[in-house]
């Protein structure tokens, strides 16, 4: 097949622990984001627009929904007769097999593949980012200073710094030194998880990295600091738009809310840089004559016979009358019940929140026993997908529902379901 | 599922025209219910009952449809064999010209490349979510050489009016918008027979120099051929005049009416245009209404149906109307019982009102 320029290869293996019970069945980047997306729209839509055409997806943790979701990347116009969209979950061989240990790992058991493509450069990218990117760009930028790797950085608030990946770099961008979550910043540039890599230079330091039995396989941990240790040239590109790692209930949430609240800043409606998804085959959205919707968005499939304020609703969900809904997250297919009063909650795919049911930040007396403080923050009470919630509970903020095991009594998860494939 | 036939849509009814809604564009290709053409009620409905080889047959203005429909991707139907197939009418030669600008010559070489033993032929001016399975089956079982669908609600939805009398379940009679009928089964504008049947009938009609083919040609043969009746209760709505479109649309705001059309396991399909999700802001209100995704609601809107990416300004009003894709009404405009068609803009202030009778008609991509 003719050669091509860059291909991207995605890492949506990971199982993104910080978010509980959202992933108790779906892999992270599968996960409802936004009203009617997924996670992975965002990277599959910027390889689209960006006008890259082969596009891997590395996936291992809970795959299902994922891998039905993606099918041959038709949605994201990635199916095509040379390239288009592969989905590469770790496999056997006679060199035995192995899942991936790590980032680099990932790459590295998918040496042949991208082979196969010849590319000249390759982009990795992680599947939980949330942004808009014209990977042109940092294209450009990578060629014209010849560089061996080129990783996308934004900046960060100082104070803040500590808590990310941080790239030193010279007056010329060059990074002169990676400091993982340093006590001491002495930038402020952190790196997005954005890579572009020129492939031999890339190939050569990842067998170089399997052979290190020391090596944990990351990129950010070992590669990185590696290429730099070897006198490789590596540039910053800062990038300066709207990013977001949704890697925990808060920032999950609060992602979700920026859609309301700073709406211009990653800018759905953008016509020229569409985010494309899954069509999920619903009618127009059906708002009732008692109902009263405000400052949220909603899409297709939905109904709303209740009021609805500054929340997120994804499709199919149907808040009925009487019930109230304030600064939450609907995934697709939930029910909120009669009389319901829901604040500040992310009720999972396909749950049923039965009648007169409170939960959430503004209740005072309820169920404790939920509480979870490993996840959640900030108030935000989460329920699990397949959830069926018994009427009248209240529960308070800061809960996470899981589903009910199997012999397991619990009176206010009345059933769970294990979600079948989309 | 695996159902032995084909389809035959027949795009355009010169009988049935939406006034400024057919202007440019053919009556399958009418924008219905928010987000869909009307032809996505037939074709969805064959692709669910197994049909996966199904042509349109374009008589005129045929642009917007092929638009629409592309590659028949969205409803499965880009297949390596078989598929969607748009039949245009053609000219044979320089020389020879069709009488009526109908040419079925190219439905007759349509039918002859296929291999299926059936062939439904349905107009596009119904909109249902039907399953043909049990139809095609009580056709094969029944021995008849045609099978006529219909319902009982003949009444409800004004002329033409296509009405089927039967005897002992075998047509004897057909009348078109008959004044006083004597049947009250009304054609849902959907007939089943054998492919080589339909071959055979359309030779002798291009030998006597006929053109027009619809469901009507095949129905008013009942005199030669058996065609017996099968009826069908599925919830209906029939479009047969702008009056009627609008009460139809209108009644998708029933949520009966919605949940039977589109929340059964068979969805009905449409081509997917990839908005962002609709943004309701802080001052709007909202009531009894369907709103699609792109909106941006700012102002009032009540008993509306609002397709996608329109923007609702300010402190206007929208009330009973039907407005389509991308149009954008303005600041404090008041609409009331009005059709507005796609890329028309409603400047601010203005005020329209129709009757549900008789609603007002803005036409594509005008700035009033």
């Amino acid at each position: 097949m003719p050669k091509q320029q860059m291909i991207a290869m995605i890492l949506a293996g990971g199982q993104g622990s910080r978010l509980g019970v959202l992933t108790e069945y779906i892999a992270k980047p599968a996960v409802p984001f936004g009203s009617k997306y997924r996670i992975i729209d965002f990277a599959l839509s910027n390889c689209t627009n960006s006008g890259i055409e082969t596009v891997g997806v590395l996936t291992q943790y809970s795959p299902l929904e994922l891998n039905s979701y993606i099918g041959n990347g038709y949605s994201w116009d990635l199916d095509r007769n040379l390239g288009g969209l592969s989905i590469l979950p770790p496999y056997q061989s006679m060199a035995g097999s192995d899942w991936y240990k790590g980032t680099a790992n990932a790459i590295y058991q998918n040496i042949t593949f991208i082979d196969n493509q010849k590319p000249d450069y390759v982009l990795i990218l992680s599947g939980d980012h949330i942004y808009k990117q014209d990977y042109r760009e940092m294209l450009r930028a990578h060629i014209e200073a010849e560089a061996d790797a080129t990783i996308a950085v934004r900046e960060v608030p100082w104070e803040e710094a500590s808590r990310f990946g941080i790239m030193n770099t010279d007056e010329a961008g060059n990074i002169t030194e990676f400091e993982e979550k340093p006590a001491n910043p002495k930038s402020n540039l952190a790196s997005m998880g954005v890579y572009i890599f020129s492939w031999q230079i890339l190939r050569e330091y990842l067998i170089a990295d399997e052979q290190d039995p020391n090596s944990r396989n990351d990129f950010g941990q070992n590669v990185i600091p590696a290429m730099l240790g070897g006198g490789k040239k590596l540039l910053a590109f800062t990038f300066d738009g709207y990013w977001k790692d949704v890697g925990t209930i808060f920032s999950l949430w609060e992602s979700n809310m920026d859609l309301l609240d700073r709406p211009q800043e990653i800018n759905l409606q953008d016509a020229l840089w569409r985010i494309y998804t899954r069509n999920t085959l619903q009618p127009s959205h059906y708002v009732g004559t008692n109902a009263s919707v405000v400052d949220s968005i909603l899409t297709d499939g939905v109904e709303i016979h209740g009021s609805v304020k500054h929340s997120v609703i994804s499709s199919g969900a149907i808040v009925e009358e009487g019930a109230e809904v304030k600064d939450s997250i609907l995934m697709p297919g939930s029910v909120v019940k009669k009389g319901c009063k829901i604040d500040k909650c992310i009720i999972g795919i396909d749950t049923i929140i039965g009648e007169n049911v409170e939960a959430g930040i503004s209740v005072k007396e309820g169920r404790e026993d939920f509480v979870s403080e490993k996840f959640c923050s900030d108030g935000i009470t989460v329920f699990g997908s397949g959830l069926v919630i018994a009427d009248n509970v209240k529960i308070v903020g800061n809960s996470m529902l899981f589903p009910k095991e199997a012999g397991q009594t619990c009176d206010v998860v009345l059933d769970s379901i294990i979600l079948g494939v989309i | 599922m695996l159902t032995d036939a084909m389809g035959i849509i027949i795009a355009d009814n010169s009988r049935i025209q939406l006034g400024e809604l057919n202007v440019e564009r053919a009556l399958a290709a009418t924008p219905f219910g928010g987000r869909y053409r009307i032809i996505d009620f037939m074709l969805s409905s064959m692709v669910n009952s197994g049909v996966k080889h199904v042509g349109i047959l374009a008589e005129t203005k045929y642009s917007s449809l092929m638009d629409h429909l592309g590659t028949g991707s969205h409803w499965d139907l880009d297949r390596l064999q078989q598929g969607l197939r748009i039949i245009p009418p053609y000219m044979q030669s320089e020389f020879f010209r069709s009488p009526s600008p109908q040419d079925i010559n190219g439905l007759y070489d349509f039918l002859k490349h296929s291999v299926h033993m059936y062939v439904i032929v349905a107009e596009s001016n119904i909109v249902s979510n039907i399953s043909f399975t049990q139809f095609v089956k009580e056709h094969e079982k029944s021995g008849a050489d045609v099978t006529a669908m219909y319902n009982h609600d003949s009444n409800s939805f004004g002329a033409p009016n296509i009405s089927l009398t039967f005897e002992d379940n075998r047509l004897v009679d057909m009348m078109i918008d008959p004044l006083n009928p004597t049947s009250d089964c009304s054609s849902l504008g959907a007939v089943v027979l054998s492919r080589t049947l339909l071959m055979d009938l359309l030779t002798q009609a291009i030998a006597r120099g006929d053109s027009l083919f619809n469901t009507e040609f095949i129905l008013e043969k009942y005199r030669e051929l058996t065609i017996r009746g099968y009826e069908n209760n599925d919830m209906t709505l029939r479009i047969n005049s702008l009056a009627t479109y609008f009460s139809a649309s209108m009644r998708l705001l029933e949520i009966d009416v919605l949940h039977k059309l589109f929340k059964s396991e068979n969805r009905i399909y449409t081509k997917v245009k990839n908005e962002s999700p609709a943004r309701y802001f802080k001052d709007n209100h909202v009531s009894n209404s369907l709103i699609s995704d792109g909106c941006d609601i700012i102002g009032t809107v009540e008993n509306s149906l609002i397709f996608r990416g329109v923007n609702v300004g300010k402190h206007s009003k929208i009330s009973n109307c039907i407005i389509m894709q991308d149009s954008v009404i303005m600041e404090g405009a008041e609409l009331k019982n009005v059709i507005i068609d796609k890329d028309s803009v409603v400047r601010s202030g203005v005020r329209l009102q129709g009757s549900p009778d008789y609603p007002v008609v803005i036409r594509k991509g005008v700035i009033v």
